[in-house]
């Protein structure tokens, strides 16, 4: 009798107490770690929203990086193993959908419900003093000597280097990948020559195109973009096939435990979709060549569900995935 | 006209700093931050300027957020000499070369004085690579564009050798050994190139291979402080603080050094991807062999400290040129520099606002003159750091040290792995191995691994490309010319020669 009266006076205390906590989040600060490295896309973008965020929260974020691994797996299990109560956010990209197929951990991408935020398209470019003025003359010349033009991009089964997958097989044509650390040395790798064309995103390489550093070719979008008054044509006019590979698009934003309870994601949506909303975010989206996305929850997930299976399968397909998609039951895309 | 504009805008910048009343504020509050950073064993510049960031985010307006930012990198850089000098701990991986010479000086009771010269040298270090940016930064990238893969993979080859030839008490091959074992270490974890797994052991902890700060404090400070608690008192002789403050002619008579430690430092800091730590060791290998009393260094020369120090914090000043011109960093610091940049909306790169570059230079001057002031005020209270009881000091520096190993973020881990190579390190010290060039051959180990593989993967495998590049060739015949100077017959020849 005395056990049942403890016992359901620590079911209520237990009990009670989430419920308190539920309904009173957040009372504490919210601490948000970033997977990817100081000054990164990833990085810069979460510092941004989530300074937006707190605007419209009674508590503090902080942001801190959590970096290493396979693909940020260090990160990931760092905030996966923090109590799912909302207060431990992870900064993340499209990238980290490759973990589990890397061997970085054992998770899918269902365990987060994520919030993107956006991403800035990917584009092909070429150094300033290069004699290819078109991406026509470039394919020309790779056609003639297969395999033997170096293109550099960051490594194995990055979002940059699956463009570059794609337009080889949209152009039918193939380069001599050169694999980099991030976009920033391989960018730099295009300005020492070491590589005769680089693939990344219009935010990373916009500063050095209107330096006349680098010259770009074309973008691996649907549209042309315009960048101070110079047009970027869409490379899917000169070769259609594109379209069966292309667009594949960064996604950058954080997430939330999925197991997180209902109304902290609540919480978090409503102050995300505020911050998305404001003129400072936009501003900053404008001046830096993203394209906002603000998708959250299910529609996120989806998102992210389309990329892990068209990473993961392509990884497989290139023999440098360690573990079966199929074992992780991810779908073909 | 085209020469002044810089210098004005630079001027307009100052004036404007100086007449902020929060500027002082903003600097004296972060230089202070980064020294203490910078001496506390393994909390480093990259960090003290991530939390910086963290705190400022696009809270306050840049200019002033920058004022901390660049203070607390300076400080921290300086501030790494201080254990370094009076412990043989340095505080951070910048300050690993300064130890050679301002541990020995310790011992012998010159502490102040190391400390003073040290302050001296960061000053006109820091103002050094500042003024290259301000006025050379162009000439400087059109360097740098030329060091493509080999000559980078050929530069960290050369960097892990010399460390091995410089810190050998008895033979150099002893130094080669340890910076070999360094370079294995680097092995580990994920290949830079095709992201294929090595010496896991299926351990997913391994993938990401050895983290320099947890090595860098398991190298210096575990046998250091098992050496201590064995000994029972430290291991200097009894302080004399003196005369801190270095007299004028002690600095002029050594401008040379300066000079040349300082001109290595902003070059080996515009090289994206190399920074402070190993513009500390290249300078210092190149003291040793061009100075006059090059035979005294890693005795206690203050030529010797001189070059490591002057060249580390000159390295702020070229790993700032590729990331204002080109947004690109010049160094782990100068990443974390670009985040906050960025986040408030400057993308810099060639279209930068060039008054922005002037701002930037306004402040590392005020920055290093507010470090002068402040290292030779703190000199006086750091030293009494050797009058404490070992026995109640060392465990403090273990706590620290521990903690620092845990701040990179790899866990439980990082500790064993500190632990780990703290024992052999010990082991290997008993046996007059050298240390720091295992210590060298992890933190360059990963850049050569990643650069040669790639110059091959370029060339089909060719290694004639190391031949026909004219940088890469004079390099490989610095490399060759090191290995064949230890060779018994060819050494021979060379003493008679001179």
């Amino acid at each position: 009798m005395k056990l049942m009266k403890f016992a359901a006076l620590a079911a209520a205390l237990v009990f009670g107490a989430s419920e308190a906590s539920a309904q009173d989040y957040p009372f504490r600060d919210i601490t948000t770690a970033v997977v990817w490295g100081a000054g990164g896309g990833t990085d810069t973008i979460n510092r941004m929203i989530m300074a937006e965020m707190e605007k419209h929260l009674p508590v503090s974020v902080s942001v801190i990086n959590q970096t290493g691994g396979v693909a940020g797996s260090n990160g990931m299990v760092y905030v996966f193993n923090q109590p799912d109560d909302g207060y431990t956010l992870v900064g993340l990209s499209e990238s980290n959908v490759t973990a589990a197929v890397q061997g970085g951990w054992d998770q899918k991408f269902s365990v987060w419900y994520p919030f993107i935020v956006g991403g800035s398209p990917d584009l092909i470019s070429v150094p300033a003093d290069s004699p290819y003025n078109t991406l026509e003359e470039l394919i020309e010349a790779a056609k003639a000597a297969p395999g033997t033009i170096p293109a550099g991009a960051s490594g194995s089964g990055s979002i940059h280097h699956l463009n570059l997958l794609a337009l080889e097989n949209g152009s039918e044509v193939t380069f001599k990948f050169i694999p980099y650390k991030g976009s920033a040395p391989s960018q730099e790798a295009a300005l020492t020559g070491e590589v005769q064309l680089v693939v990344t995103s219009l935010a990373e390489q916009q500063p050095l195109i209107a330096g006349g550093k680098l010259r770009p070719l074309a973008m691996l979008t649907p549209d042309d973009a315009t960048l101070g008054d110079t047009t970027i044509p869409t490379a899917f006019t000169a070769y259609p096939d594109l379209a069966n590979y292309l667009p594949l698009k960064q996604a950058i934003g954080f997430a939330v435990h999925a197991s997180a309870p209902a109304n902290a994601k609540a919480v978090l949506t409503e102050a995300f979709e505020k911050a998305m909303a404001s003129p400072t975010v936009a501003e900053w989206a404008k001046t830096n060549f993203y394209d906002l996305s603000g998708a959250s929850g299910d529609e996120a997930s989806a998102i992210f569900a389309t990329l892990e299976s068209t990473f993961a399968w392509t990884l497989w397909d290139l023999e440098t995935a360690k573990v079966d998609p199929a074992e992780l039951s991810i779908a073909k895309p | 006209m085209d020469v002044l504009a810089p210098l004005l805008g630079f001027f307009d910048s100052l004036l404007m700093l100086l007449s902020e009343p929060e500027t002082y504020l903003y600097l004296v509050a972060s230089v202070f931050l980064g020294i203490v950073f910078g001496a506390l064993p393994g909390l480093t510049a990259t960090l003290a300027v991530t939390i910086l960031t963290g705190f400022f985010g696009n809270k306050v307006p840049i200019e002033q957020s920058l004022i901390a930012l660049l203070g607390a990198y300076v400080g921290a850089i300086y501030g790494g000499s201080f254990p370094s000098i009076l412990l043989n701990i340095p505080g951070t991986a910048a300050s690993a070369a300064t130890a050679m010479d301002g541990h020995p000086l310790t011992k012998q009771g010159l502490g102040g004085r190391a400390i003073g010269i040290t302050t001296t040298a960061s000053f006109f270090g820091t103002l050094f690579g500042t003024l290259c940016l301000l006025s050379f930064s162009g000439l400087l990238l059109a360097i740098a564009q030329n060091i493509a893969s080999p000559e980078k993979a050929l530069l960290a080859l050369f960097g892990i050798l010399l460390s091995g030839a410089l810190m050998s008490s008895d033979l150099v091959i002893k130094g080669w050994i340890a910076g070999m074992i360094g370079l294995g270490m680097a092995m580990v974890g994920l290949d830079p190139i095709l992201s294929e797994a090595r010496f896991t052991f299926d351990w997913a902890y391994l993938l990401s291979g050895f983290q320099v700060v947890p090595v860098l404090m398991g190298a210096f400070a575990v046998p250091q402080i098992i050496e201590g608690l064995v000994a029972g008192r430290m291991i200097a002789a009894a302080p004399k603080i003196g005369r801190i403050t270095p007299s004028a002619g002690e600095v002029v008579a050594r401008s040379g050094t300066v000079m040349r430690s300082s001109a290595i430092g902003v070059g080996v800091g515009a090289l994206p991807g190399v920074g402070e730590d190993v513009a500390g060791w290249v300078s210092y290998g190149v003291g040793k062999s061009v100075s006059k009393d090059g035979a005294r260094f890693g005795k206690g020369s203050l030529s010797g400290l001189l070059s490591a120090e002057t060249a580390n914090n000159a390295a702020i000043g070229g790993a700032m040129i590729p990331l204002l011109v080109l947004g690109i960093p010049g160094s782990p610091p100068a990443a974390a520099l670009l985040g906050a940049l960025k986040i408030n909306n400057i993308v810099p790169g060639p279209t930068i606002d060039p008054s922005l570059i002037h701002h930037v230079v306004a402040i590392l001057v005020l920055a290093s003159a507010a470090m002068l002031l402040m290292g030779l005020a703190l000199a006086r209270l750091f030293i009494r750091i050797l009058t404490l009881s070992p026995t109640l000091f060392l465990p403090v520096v273990m706590a620290l040290t521990t903690i620092g190993s845990f701040s990179v973020g790899g866990g439980v881990n990082d500790l064993f792995l500190m632990i780990i190579v703290g024992l052999v390190a010990f082991v290997m010290g008993k046996m007059a191995y050298p240390i720091a060039p295992l210590v060298i051959g992890v933190i360059l180990g990963g850049l050569f691994d990643e650069t040669f593989r790639r110059t091959l993967l370029l060339s089909d495998g060719e290694l004639s490309v190391f031949f026909s590049r004219p940088g890469a060739l004079l390099l490989l015949v610095l490399n060759v010319g090191l290995v064949f100077s230890q060779i018994g017959p060819v050494k021979n020849s060379l003493k008679r020669l001179t």
